[in-house]
């Protein structure tokens, strides 16, 4: 029912900085994490009329829409991007300001490990860090509330190992 | 390592988490662009049902307005009470009347009334008869409603004489009042209609685009008086509007598909120029008692909102920026007392026998703007009018007489 939704736009304004970090957190590069996080809102914008907030959170709907937006974007780039990450799994020098701007946030490194992971651990990571239940993360992963929380842990550690490994 | 550390070592690399998830945001303006992308890239069935659905709930809002009221704003203006104005200028033009009186459709100049001459005295309105009749924006204003057959705006010394009837009843009449529009505000307007900001030129609040059209937004002009304006241009092939309708119902249907219906009362007039049609939404202000008044520019001709059609294509719009307007009560003149204001207003210089003499015929309660720094003024003023031939030529005569009581007038 229209009364039982919140209005669009609150949604946005709640939840545009969350998904952009999911987001931000999947790919290796803010331009194309805005691109992702546009056509996340344009389509959610276009189908909130069928979203009904009895079957789902405004949270799980929105992020199941990021992560479809996520893999359409690595789908559509194919080659072109694996060969990228390929690269960028090797140190490099990101050559646009706006980037290197960003390198100098504390906290992108983090992500960048983030985005190094597996898939599913990778979502795992991004989807509870971005303030979903791990209920909601198995619904959206297709697994039960204790996969879930098996795949993140599994996730958590392999973080810690590569952090540790680098840091030798 | 021990359990316990690796626990730990995972808990703080969980805050970290965090506190990266918590921080990565996207760059600041981001969230307003895409917003504003988002809303110019609805359908535009989707905004003009939402367009739709906004008059209606401002129409439901008004309680006083019948349901024949709200029919008459429902169905577009177009057919009934059309009144054929013959030959102005080499164009054609028809006018038809709608909108209900005082009613406020949508956004933007909403009145608030206050105590009455709670404006202080106030500047009185002048016509300026060596202005252009043309908007610099290439819009034509609207021609009086004495403004019957051609003719030239004549502006030198006449003996005046009153011909016609005129009766004002009422005691007041509201002055509007407006605060200068900031680049804030024009921004807003623009973020409104889904554009986004180019930039700035000289003599603009904002220069502001969406994918089909480029939007101007300009202040209050000094001299000759000008009201705060938009003036938006196509700049792309803009789809035909679908309408059954003739030029005012594509023109309302444009307006409303982009959130730019009048929230004021108006009638419309069609000029048709060459294959171009403009479709002109004639403002009007209610005045309790008396009906709808015209607004006029400062050559004292009507004016408001025009579009620019070809055919059933938009080509651009110029129309009063929606501001929010204040209204406040003032005690104005008699009609015996406009009329003998009217007659005073143009002395015949002595000895000058050629001076022309000029019967004025026609006369109506109408706002002018007056500009005065911060605020601006919509004051209520009596505009006669009468036609003479002199040297074969046909003028037009106009007289403003501020209507504003003289002990509430600063000048």
């Amino acid at each position: 029912m229209l009364a039982d939704r919140p209005q669009f736009e609150d949604l946005y304004r709640a939840y545009l900085g969350r998904i952009y970090a999911y987001v931000r957190a999947q790919v290796h590069s803010s331009a194309d994490a805005e691109d992702i996080t546009a056509q996340v809102f344009m389509n959610a914008y276009q189908a909130y009329s069928r979203f009904e907030a009895r079957n789902t959170t405004p949270a799980a709907w929105l992020f199941r829409i990021a992560r479809n937006a996520t893999l359409d974007h690595f789908r559509a780039h194919g080659r072109r991007e694996r060969l990228r990450r390929t690269i960028e799994h090797q140190p490099m020098a990101e050559a646009d300001p706006a980037a290197e701007a960003e390198d100098r946030i504390q906290y992108k490194a983090l992500l960048v490990r983030v985005a190094q992971l597996p898939e599913r651990q990778r979502d795992a990571i991004s989807l509870r860090h971005s303030g979903l239940s791990f209920e909601e993360v198995g619904a959206l992963l297709k697994c039960s509330e204790d996969a879930a929380k098996m795949l993140y842990h599994r996730a958590l550690k392999a973080m810690k190992e590569a952090v540790a490994k680098e840091s030798v | 390592m021990s359990d316990q550390d690796e626990e730990l070592q995972l808990a703080a690399l969980q805050r970290q988490l965090d506190d990266a998830f918590a921080t990565t945001r996207p760059r600041s303006g981001f969230e307003d662009e895409l917003w504003t992308r988002m809303q110019a890239k609805r359908p535009a069935g989707t905004r003009l049902r939402d367009a739709w659905l906004g008059l209606v709930q401002g129409i439901r809002a008004v309680p006083a307005v019948p349901t024949a009221a709200v029919a008459a704003v429902l169905v577009v203006v177009i057919g009934a009470g059309v009144l054929t104005m013959s030959g102005i200028g080499r164009m054609r033009g028809a006018s038809t009347t709608s909108a209900p009186a005082g009613t406020q459709f949508s956004r933007g100049a909403e009145d608030s009334a206050i105590g009455k001459g709670a404006f202080g005295k106030l500047p009185a309105p002048a016509l300026n008869p060596g202005s252009p009749t043309r908007w610099s924006d290439g819009t034509a204003p609207a021609p009086s409603s004495a403004m019957t057959a051609p003719g030239l705006d004549y502006t030198g010394p006449v003996t005046l004489t009153w011909a016609g009837k005129f009766e004002l009843t009422i005691p007041s009449a509201p002055v509007f009042r407006y605060r200068e529009p900031s680049t804030n505000t024009a921004d807003q307007f623009a973020t409104s209609l889904g554009a986004i900001l180019q930039s700035r030129p000289s003599g603009y609040l904002g220069s502001y685009e969406t994918r089909d059209f480029n939007i101007r937004v300009r202040g209050t002009v000094q001299s000759p008086g000008r009201e705060p304006i938009y003036t938006l241009l196509a700049i792309a092939a803009v789809p035909p509007v679908v309408s059954a309708g003739g030029p005012p119902d594509v023109a309302t249907v444009f307006l409303a598909e982009h959130s730019l219906f009048p929230s004021w009362p108006y009638t419309t007039v069609e000029l048709a120029q060459g294959d171009q049609m403009k479709v002109m939404f004639l403002r009007q202000f209610a005045v309790p008692g008396y009906g709808n008044a015209y607004a006029i520019n400062s050559a004292g001709e009507r004016a408001g909102l025009d579009v620019d059609l070809k055919g059933n294509t938009p080509l651009g719009a110029v129309g009063p920026l929606p501001l929010e307007l204040e209204s406040a009560p003032y005690s104005i003149i008699s009609s015996a007392e406009a009329v003998r204001s009217a007659l005073a207003s143009s002395p015949a210089p002595a000895g000058s026998a050629s001076v022309p003499a000029v019967t004025l015929t026609d006369a109506e309660l109408v706002y002018a703007l007056v500009v005065a720094g911060n605020h601006s003024f919509y004051e209520p003023a009596v505009l006669f009018s009468g036609k003479f031939t002199l040297n074969g030529n046909t003028y037009i005569k106009r007289v403003l007489v501020p209507a504003v009581d003289p002990s509430q007038r600063s000048s």
